[in-house]
């Protein structure tokens, strides 16, 4: 086994940071300043104005605002801690010209100051930045507390924001209309005062007024009775995670919201509801087990399976599974795999413990391997004095006495543990599936019944599937129209793919991973990759356990699938495939860039950055440019979206690895469209290398 | 959408909650994102309390304690909790000894301080109180400084330092036995910890501050 020293992470600095950083009680200096509610597009705010405060770092928050005539949802995240990015759905019988209108747009709000002493804090904000720009406007704005219950807003807003009481800024350019950014517009056009008040009554109250500057221009051309600019509000908060609001608008409406809050540093459940680890056996002093000490045990031939058996107990009923076991008089190897604990020190610090128990005294090194789909992803070693020594401690300490090393190759002098293969798993669960979002629609959704099997053959090489059908939902009401202009509709036919998939065979392929070498990884997938694809996928992947830096290749060839997701095709099939780089920046942000063909034929890169905090929610943008014309693709251009991953052990408290994942883009194309392959490389191992190890020792002891 | 259609089918996730999953290796299955937004809004909803069980005389509990484990075994209850935890131990390193509740909770002792806790959520992870345990073992009013760590939201782990000052009180006989209380008031945190510690210097029973959102564990040695 090779040990090697660490280049890209500096471990010194981070059993610095593990252990004296800031401490828990107090504040660090100026930290953002967030607010006390949401206003009616879910953003910080009063009622329909904005104020400069922000939400708590990472946090996700819903909000639905619903008025006779009108309705609003959204989706936030607190992108930054500074940075907030709200998605919002639109629905308005004051809009539209008679029709009802259905509008989807996107927010960004930042604060550029937060409050110190005097100062208030200050935020800038694009309301409805892309595509038709129904309610686009910029602010800029302020906000001052004083004492702790009272806040006072007062800020300048342009397009819709400078409607009422506007002043100079000439001719406000108009929307582009065609899904593009609408950069032309911001910060154009008359620029109208607002303000507002805030006041926490109690910890759950708050009553809050404002004067607006937005003057209802199109909804009063509908009969929306714009009386005054005062409207008034008041919010009341059941938890720090649900809370309701209502308000009074323009002395003529009345309004109600709903908001949810989830905070990923304030889980619903508080972390750490497990099974307690089982403790440390020191062992017995050398006069009391001669034998055991002097490694003359291991002379003994039924000795190592018997302690091999009694190891793949404990840690099954540890939620982990013995692979392969290497065990000499002095030291000892396993190959588990960790199937419950989504921080990975945890699993390594189970297993370190049940060795304390199970092996004999002269047995001192402990090389616990991490295996991911039957790859050893990376060796931890521990010697057991210092296990003893420090069991319970701060985690910085036996931090600083492990080595993590590349994992070594091949089963040479392991054993492996019988009856684990061949393994089936299979779950039968609810789903949900959102419908393609289409501009003017509403949005649809479908619920229904999954099974998943997994069948494993042999370390590494495993047979998976799922099969949904829909129970109920609007799906299939829908109308969906596979795009016109494109050279090859390769994607913008979804629609279609989930109004016809009744009793759909999501995906059922063959997979195989291994390790060619070292710092290198490996997947084919054979079969039905995904709902729309099925053909043949390959990949590999260079990544030593402590780097930063990842190099990928993939090539798939591909073939569509037909619109029932059973077993035919269609005629197009295509090879695409690209070379990636993936970069750990640290603090959970992770870069990836790809360069490559993509499905329909087009040639291009993806950017995609992600940011994960270390209790697993990730939150991640991405975009891809290819030399498919932006007339080509159709609305929006080029292909570009957000995703979410919200572990579910935040929820529940319980270790698990599963997640909930969602991806929304801003409209659906076919230029700059990947094969959605299930386990590729990159995400398969990153968990198990030292950047995230380092981020989640705080729980070894755990 | 037919009702007759979504009857059934509703009867058929209802079920599926309950978590239809089967492994060959013997693992539990993993929660599907149906028990996640029923466990997220069930502990959202407001006024929503761990049910407790009947209160049950504590001396009955700790007589079927001490019957049911032959080493040593405590008992532990957070202020307001009617029925306390019983625990034995089940590890034993060093000073430290770790004791377990049936239901898997666990409690580390070094000398009778706290040094943490497992399986209780906001757990406290590890502790550094020997200045305090010489203090409060020799029964001597003094200061003392002490560390208690936690995981922040981020998973990272935090330091909680504190200065204490410790404060012995007069001798008392409790059934024959000479016990000394012992006061130990740590700040910032505000945590008042007591203890009675017996004429040989270990500590018998104590209300220990285990962290933010945890409060107090009243710790009773049923047998040592």
């Amino acid at each position: 086994m090779t040990v090697r020293k660490y280049g890209g992470f500096g471990k010194a600095a981070m059993i610095a940071a593990l252990g004296m950083t800031t401490a828990l009680a107090g504040g660090a200096g100026a930290e953002p300043t967030t607010g006390f509610s949401f206003n009616s597009f879910g953003l910080p705010g009063l009622i329909d104005m904005p104020s400069a405060e922000v939400r708590p770092d990472g946090e996700f928050s819903s909000t639905v605002a619903l008025r006779d005539g009108d309705m609003r949802g959204s989706f936030s995240f607190q992108i930054l801690p500074s940075l907030t990015g709200t998605l919002r759905f639109s629905r308005s019988d004051e809009l539209g010209g008679g029709d009802t209108l259905k509008d989807r747009s996107f927010d960004l709000h930042w604060q550029i100051l937060s409050e110190e002493g005097w100062r208030p804090a200050v935020a800038v904000g694009l309301r409805d930045m892309v595509g038709s720009g129904t309610y686009s406007s910029e602010y800029l704005v302020a906000t001052k507390s004083f004492g702790p219950r009272i806040k006072a807003t007062a800020g300048l807003g342009w397009g819709r924001l400078g409607t009422e009481g506007g002043h100079g800024g000439g001719t406000r350019p108009a929307p582009s209309g065609d899904g593009d950014i609408n950069s032309d517009m911001w910060f154009r056009g008359p620029v109208a005062p607002f303000a507002g008040l805030a006041y926490a009554a109690s910890d759950r109250l708050t009553l809050k007024a404002e004067l607006s500057s937005d003057a209802y221009l199109a909804e009063v051309a509908n009969g929306f009775d714009r009386k005054t600019s005062l409207n008034i509000g008041a919010d009341y908060k059941f938890n720090e995670m649900i809370g309701v609001g209502a308000y009074y608008l323009a002395g003529s409406e009345v309004g109600v919201q709903v908001n949810i809050a989830l905070d990923p540093r304030n889980p619903p459940a508080p972390s750490g509801l497990e099974r307690a680890p089982l403790p440390v056996r020191p062992r017995v002093a050398p006069g009391a087990d001669v034998a055991g000490w002097s490694g003359a045990w291991s002379a003994d031939p039924t000795a190592r399976p018997a302690i091999q058996a009694s190891v793949a107990d404990a840690l099954k009923a540890d939620g982990q599974l013995l692979e392969s076991m290497k065990l000499t008089a002095t030291g000892v190897e396993l190959r588990v795999r960790n199937e419950t604990y989504d921080a990975r020190p945890q699993a390594i610090g189970h297993v370190a413990r049940i060795l304390t128990r199970a092996m004999p005294p002269s047995v001192e090194s402990f090389t616990i391997t991490l295996v991911e789909k039957g790859m050893p992803t990376s060796s931890t070693t521990l010697q057991r004095s210092d296990i003893e020594a420090m069991e319970n401690g701060p985690a910085h300490e036996i931090l600083a006495k492990t080595t993590i090393s590349e994992a070594a190759l091949g089963t040479a002098g392991y054993d492996a543990n019988p009856d684990l293969y061949p393994r089936y798993k299979f779950a039968l669960s609810p789903y949900l599936d959102l419908g393609p979002h289409q501009a003017g629609e509403d949005m649809r959704a479908d619920v229904g019944l999954q099974f998943k099997g997994r069948f494993e053959l042999a370390p590494g090489l495993l047979l998976s599937g799922t099969v949904r059908q829909r129970a109920a939902g609007n799906i299939e009401d829908g109308t969906y129209t596979p795009s016109l202009t494109s050279p090859a509709v390769v994607r913008s036919d979804i629609g279609l793919y989930k109004q016809e998939g009744d009793l759909a065979v999501q995906n059922l392929m063959l997979s195989w991973y291994g390790r060619p070498g070292d710092n290198l990884y490996s997947r084919v997938s054979v079969g039905y990759l995904e709902r729309m694809y099925g053909g043949v996928s390959g990949e590999v992947l260079w990544k030593p356990v402590d780097s930063r830096l990842a190099l990928g290749a993939e090539l798939n060839w591909v073939k569509k699938r037909d619109y029932d997701q059973h077993f035919g095709f269609q005629d197009y099939d295509t090879v695409s495939g690209h070379v990636s780089a993936y970069y750990d920046f640290g603090k959970g942000l992770t870069g990836q860039l790809d360069l490559g063909r993509y499905l329909a034929e087009d040639w291009g890169a993806t950017v995609s950055v992600d940011r994960e905090l270390a209790n697993g929610w990730k939150v991640g943008a991405f975009a891809t440019l290819t030399d498919m014309s932006q007339a080509e693709f159709g609305e929006g251009g080029f292909d570009k979206g957000i995703r979410l991953s919200i572990p579910l052990s935040w929820a529940q408290g319980k270790p698990t690895l599963a997640t909930f994942d969602h991806t929304v883009r801003q409209s659906i194309g076919d230029g700059g469209a990947r094969v959605n392959v299930e386990g590729r490389l990159y995400e398969t191992i990153k968990d198990t290398h030292v950047g995230a190890l380092y981020d989640d020792w705080g729980r070894v002891w755990r | 959408m037919s009702l007759k259609r979504a009857i059934p089918a509703a009867l058929l996730c209802a079920l599926a909650l309950g978590a239809c999953a089967r492994d060959s290796a013997g693992l539990g299955a993993a929660p599907t994102g149906g028990s996640l937004l029923a466990g997220s809004l069930a502990s959202a909803l407001p006024g929503r309390k761990a049910k407790a069980g009947a209160p049950q005389d504590v001396a009955t509990i700790a007589v079927n304690a001490l019957a049911a484990n032959s080493g040593p075994v405590l008992l532990a209850q957070f202020d307001g909790v009617p029925t306390p935890m019983v625990m034995a131990e089940r590890g034993r390193n060093g000073a430290m000894r770790t004791f377990i509740s049936p239901d898997n909770r666990a409690l580390i002792l070094r000398d009778g301080m706290m040094a943490g806790t497992r399986g209780l959520g906001r757990d406290l992870m590890s502790s550094e109180t020997a200045e305090s345990a010489a203090l409060i073992g020799a029964r001597k009013a003094g200061t003392a400084k002490r560390v208690q760590y936690y995981l922040d939201g981020d998973g990272l782990e935090r330091p909680l330092p504190m200065t204490c000052s410790i404060a012995p009180g007069a001798p008392l006989q409790q059934q024959g036995v000479t016990v000394t209380p012992v006061s130990e008031t740590c700040a910032p945190a505000g945590a008042e910890n007591s203890y009675m510690v017996g004429a040989d210097g270990r500590i018998l029973a104590s209300r220990q501050w285990i962290g933010p959102r945890m409060g107090y564990l009243n710790i009773t040695q049923l047998r040592d």
